[in-house]
C-alpha cells in the first residue's frame, strides 16, 4: 500500500509541473488558437536566467524570485512582439511552425551559452525527506504542490472576475465580436504570452530546485502535451487538473508495468483520448467530424 | 519565347510538362547526375546520396502535409519503421534488397493507418500532436524491443546484393540505387498528383465539406494520403538504413520530423519541385553554414566546428523563421519567378 501511495505522490509532484506547463499551453491556445511548442524551452530559458543570477549573486531566494519574474515577463513580451506579432493574419500552421522554430532556437542558444550538462541549482540544499503514512515527501515537493494550487486559484479567479480575464474568455468564444466590443485583441495576445511565460518560469525554477537544471528540461514541455490534450486545449483549469492525472498515470505505469514505459504512458493516453473524446475532458466540443 | 496559350489537343493540356524542350532540359540534368560518380570524388557523391534520400522523404511528407493539408509531425516515426524493417529483414532474416525495401514501405504504410484513423476526426493541431505522439511511441518501442532491434546499442545493417546479382558494396551502387528510387518516386508522385487521387487531396485540403459534396470519400482519401506518404517515407527510411549500415534510435528524434517539415516549408508546401529544392537546401545547410562561418575568420570557424549541433539548430530555426515570414510560398515561388524572367527576357517585366 505504501508503495502505491509513494507512486501516487511522486506522480502528483511531477503532475503539478505538467499541470503548470499545460496551463501555459491552454492560455495561449484559448486566446489565439495557437499551440506554443516552445513552452518547455521557455521554462528552461527562464530557469537558466535565474541560475545565472543566482550564480553571480549570493543566491538569496528573494533575488532568484525577482529574477524569475523579470525574465519571464521580458521573455514573454519579446517573443510575442518579435515572433508572434509579425505572423498575425497568417495561417495557424505557420504560427505553430514559428513556435517550433523558436523552440529549436532557444534550445540551441541555451546549449551554446550554458553547455549541455546538468547543474545543481546554487543554494538548493538536500533536505532529509519527511515521512507521512509511509510516503516520502521532500519539503520542496510540498512547496511545488502549494504553488500549483495557488496558481490554479489565481488563474481561475483572473479568468472569472478580472476584466482582462473576461475579455480573454470573450475572445476565446468569438474574436471578431469581442473586437467589435472594443477589446484590443492584440493586447490580449501579449497578456496571454506573458502570463504563460510567467507560469512556465515559476514551474522552471521549482523543477530546477527539486531536480537539477539542464537541457533535458525542454523535454518536459513535450511531456506536458498529453495533459493539455486530456484536459482540453482550450480549458485552462482542465489542463491543470489533467496534468495531475497524467503525472499519476506515468508514475503508476513506471511502478507497475515497466520503468521504460513511463515516458510514453502519457502519449498512449492521448492517442486514445484523441480517438474517443478529441476535445478532452473539459474542452469545448467544436471539433468537426467526418 | 515560351507561351502557354496555344493548346490544340487534350493531351497537350494534360501532359506532364507543357513544353517539349522541358524534357530536353531534364535529360541534360539526368545525364549530369548519372555521370556524377565519374566526375567528382567519392565524398561528394556520398553527400549527394544523402540529399537524394532526403528528397524522397520530403516528397513523401509533402503528399500528406503539403497536398492533403494533414499536418504530420511523425516523419521520424515512419522513417524509423522503414529503416528498422529493412535492418531486421536483411540482417536477421537474410531477405533480398528489393523485397526488404518494399516490405519497409508496406510496414510504414500499415503503421500510418494507425495514425490515419484518429485523423479522420481531427484537424490541424490536434492531428499534429497525434502524429507527434505516434512518433515518440514508435521510437520508444523500437528502443525497448532490444532482442529484435538491438535497442540502445544499435543495429548493424547488412547491405545485400540487388536481386542477388548486382553487388551493392560500393558507395557508387548505393548512389545509383538512391537515384533510381528518387526518380521513380518523383515521377510517380507527379503523376499521382495530377490524376483523380491528387486532385481529390487538393480538394479536401482546400475545403473538405465541399469536397465531400463533390463525391470525394473523405475517409478513403485521407487514409490513402497517409498510406502513400508513409510508403514513400518508409522507402526513404530503408535507404537510410542501407546507406548508414548502422541504426540507432537516437537518430530518429523529434528534430528529424522538424527537419522534414522545414524542407517542405522552405521549398513551398504542396509542390513536388518545392519539396526537392527544400530537401536539397536543408540537407546542405549545416555544411554550407560551416563553410560560410569559416570564411569569416578563425573564431567563428572554430565556434562552428566546436559546437556544430547548436549552430545547426540555430541555423535551422532562423531559416524556418525567415521563410515563414518573408517567403511563405517557398523556393518554388522564387524558381517560378526566375524562370519567367529569363524565358521572357528581354521583354520580362
Amino acid at each position: 500500500m505504501s508503495y502505491f501511495l509513494n507512486l501516487v505522490f511522486a506522480g502528483l509532484a511531477v503532475g503539478a509541473l505538467y499541470g503548470l506547463l499545460a496551463m501555459g499551453y491552454a492560455i495561449i491556445f484559448k486566446v489565439s488558437r495557437v499551440v506554443n511548442f516552445a513552452q518547455g524551452e521557455i521554462m528552461m530559458l527562464i530557469a537558466y536566467m535565474a541560475y545565472s543570477v543566482a550564480l553571480r549573486t549570493d543566491g538569496s531566494a528573494l533575488l532568484v524570485v525577482l529574477a524569475v519574474l523579470v525574465s519571464s515577463v521580458a521573455v514573454g513580451f519579446l517573443i510575442e512582439r518579435f515572433v508572434v506579432r509579425p505572423m498575425l493574419g497568417q495561417p495557424v500552421f505557420s504560427l505553430v511552425m514559428m513556435t517550433i522554430a523558436l523552440a529549436i532556437l532557444i534550445r540551441s542558444v541555451a546549449a551554446l551559452i550554458w553547455g549541455n550538462y546538468p547543474y545543481r541549482f546554487p543554494g538548493a540544499e538536500t533536505v532529509q525527506p519527511f515521512v507521512i503514512a509511509g510516503v516520502y515527501i521532500q519539503p520542496l515537493q510540498m512547496v511545488l504542490l502549494a504553488v500549483y494550487g495557488a496558481i490554479c486559484v489565481a488563474v481561475w479567479a483572473f479568468l472569472r472576475f478580472n476584466i482582462v480575464g473576461i475579455a480573454m474568455r470573450a475572445t476565446a468564444s468569438d474574436a471578431t465580436v469581442s473586437m467589435l466590443m472594443g477589446v484590443s485583441v492584440t493586447r490580449l495576445y501579449r497578456t496571454a504570452w506573458v502570463v504563460s511565460a510567467l507560469i512556465a518560469g515559476i514551474a522552471g525554477i521549482l523543477f530546477a530546485n527539486i531536480n537539477h537544471i539542464g537541457p533535458d528540461m525542454a523535454h518536459i514541455g513535450i511531456r506536458a502535451f498529453p495533459a493539455t490534450i486530456l484536459g482540453g486545449l482550450d480549458s485552462v483549469i482542465g489542463s491543470a487538473v489533467a496534468g495531475l492525472i497524467i503525472g499519476v498515470v506515468e508514475s503508476l505505469t513506471g511502478g507497475y508495468v515497466a520503468a521504460t514505459y513511463k515516458e510514453i504512458a502519457g502519449f498512449v493516453v492521448i492517442l486514445f483520448v484523441l480517438m474517443i473524446r478529441p476535445y478532452g475532458l473539459f474542452g469545448q466540443r467544436n471539433i468537426e467530424r467526418v | 519565347m515560351r507561351t502557354r496559350t496555344y493548346k490544340e489537343t487534350y493531351s497537350q493540356l494534360s501532359s506532364l510538362f507543357p513544353y517539349a524542350d522541358t524534357w530536353a532540359w531534364y535529360g541534360v540534368l539526368m545525364a549530369i547526375v548519372l555521370a556524377l560518380p565519374w566526375l567528382v570524388p567519392t565524398y561528394i557523391f556520398a553527400y549527394v546520396t544523402l540529399v537524394l534520400i532526403a528528397v524522397i522523404g520530403a516528397v513523401g511528407l509533402n503528399i500528406v502535409t503539403g497536398t492533403a493539408g494533414l499536418i504530420s509531425l511523425g516523419q521520424a516515426g515512419f522513417l524509423a519503421i522503414g529503416a528498422y524493417t529493412t535492418g531486421i529483414l536483411t540482417t536477421s532474416y537474410g531477405w533480398g534488397l528489393a523485397s526488404a525495401m518494399l516490405a519497409s514501405g508496406v510496414a510504414s504504410a500499415a503503421a500510418s493507418l494507425l495514425v490515419g484513423i484518429p485523423s479522420l476526426r481531427l484537424k490541424g493541431l490536434y492531428l499534429a500532436i497525434t502524429t507527434l505522439a505516434f512518433s515518440i511511441i514508435v521510437v520508444h518501442l523500437i528502443n525497448d524491443a532490444d532482442s529484435l532491434t538491438g535497442g540502445s546499442s544499435g543495429l548493424p545493417v547488412r547491405r545485400p546484393d540487388l536481386f542477388g546479382v548486382v553487388p551493392m558494396r560500393s558507395q557508387m551502387a548505393m548512389y545509383f540505387l538512391s537515384l533510381a528510387v528518387a526518380v521513380l518516386v518523383i515521377l510517380a508522385t507527379l503523376n499521382l498528383l495530377r490524376c483523380r487521387v491528387g486532385r481529390a487531396w487538393a480538394a479536401l485540403h482546400d475545403y473538405d465539406i465541399a469536397a465531400t459534396l463533390m463525391g470525394i470519400n473523405l475517409v478513403r482519401y485521407k487514409l490513402l494520403a497517409f498510406a502513400v506518404s508513409a510508403f514513400i517515407v518508409g522507402l526513404a527510411g530503408s535507404l537510410m538504413a542501407l546507406n548508414i549500415r548502422y541504426l540507432n534510435t537516437d537518430s530518429f528524434g523529434l528534430i528529424l520530423s522538424i527537419e522534414a517539415i522545414a524542407m517542405i516549408i522552405v521549398g513551398g508546401l504542396g509542390s513536388v519541385r518545392g519539396a526537392v529544392l527544400g530537401a536539397i537546401l536543408i540537407t546542405l545547410l549545416p555544411d554550407l553554414s560551416r563553410w560560410v562561418l569559416g570564411q569569416f575568420g578563425s573564431f567563428t570557424g572554430s565556434l562552428a566546428s566546436g559546437s556544430a549541433a547548436e549552430i545547426k539548430g540555430i541555423i535551422y530555426a532562423l531559416v524556418i523563421m525567415f521563410f515563414l515570414r518573408m517567403e511563405p510560398e517557398g523556393l518554388n515561388h522564387q524558381w517560378k519567378r526566375i524562370k519567367r524572367f529569363w524565358s521572357e527576357w528581354p521583354y520580362s517585366h
